[in-house]
């Protein structure tokens, strides 16, 4: 709600359609500001990307290269879950699915929420990968609904 | 080429699973958490030391599916010792892979690795639990 009303308020101020007349620096700086408050909202809007910021202010990226430590009972679990929605006969269940991908991402939202609240990045960058394998999952399931 | 990234992602070999359960078998399972791709890799050993089946299941990108089907092909017929030196740089190579893509291939060799390592592990699991110290 905050951050929404937040937005809202500083597009009012910084849209471009409101410097129209004004002369080309203040247009560019409009444009420039407003795209980045747009970009702003997006990232703190939704949780995976608000923690990896979060984490990114403290100087931590999630791991480029292979987790060594991997769960790895975690691990088979996003492969059950791959598996399942990539069986054709399961096309009629996508709405299981993604209950059970959307009530993983929640309980590690509030994991993630924990962590941060507790001052413990490396557990807060281990959750968030977690939750990096579930956006996709995520977003395979939302592309699988869309009709071909 | 470019034709043999496509042509492993478009046609990939090896896709499937082998029986986890057989002590024949090893399962490498990896993943990669900054782009959540998944690698699931397995190989089948015979009585000799010798690789002769290998399977993957691969979640992600296409060049990650093209790595792991790559480095499933290259293990096969290779002793267990002979396919621990399959490097990430050769799958890369091989597969014409962009700088960005680079972590897919590192991803494919610590799949062949954590599958042989399992095989390894079922073989004597005493003697690795005392190499490991």
């Amino acid at each position: 709600q905050q951050l929404r009303r937040r937005f809202r308020s500083l597009q009012r101020a910084l849209h471009p359609d409101r410097f129209g007349r004004r002369p080309p620096t203040e247009r560019l700086y409009s444009e420039q500001h407003s795209a980045l408050v747009n970009k702003a909202y997006q990232t703190l809007l939704h949780p995976l990307s608000r923690g990896l910021y979060l984490l990114e202010l403290s100087g931590i990226q999630l791991a480029q290269e292979t987790d060594s430590d991997a769960d790895s009972e975690f691990l088979m679990e996003i492969m059950e879950i791959n598996e399942k929605l990539a069986e054709p006969s399961n096309e009629g269940n996508l709405e299981e699915i993604e209950t059970l991908i959307k009530a993983k991402q929640e309980q590690l939202t509030k994991e993630v929420t924990t962590a941060f609240e507790r001052d413990d990045l490396q557990e807060a960058k281990k959750l968030l990968a977690k939750m990096k394998y579930f956006a996709n999952l995520e977003d395979k399931v939302k592309n699988k609904k869309i009709p071909s | 080429g470019p034709a043999q990234v496509v042509d492993h992602y478009e046609n990939p070999r090896n896709v499937g699973s082998l029986d986890r359960n057989a002590k024949n078998v090893g399962t490498g399972l990896v993943g990669a958490p900054a782009c959540g791709d998944v690698m699931k890799l397995q190989v089948e050993v015979d009585e000799n030391g010798k690789i002769i089946d290998a399977r993957f299941k691969t979640f992600g990108c296409g060049s990650a599916i093209a790595s792991s089907s790559l480095a499933t092909e290259w293990v096969k017929g290779k002793t267990v010792d002979e396919a621990l030196k399959i490097r990430n740089t050769d799958i890369a190579k091989e597969l014409c892979l962009p700088p960005v893509k680079l972590h897919c291939s590192m991803l494919a060799e610590d799949a062949i690795k954590a599958a042989l390592a399992d095989y390894k592990l079922k073989q004597d699991p005493k003697k690795e639990e005392s190499e490991k110290k």
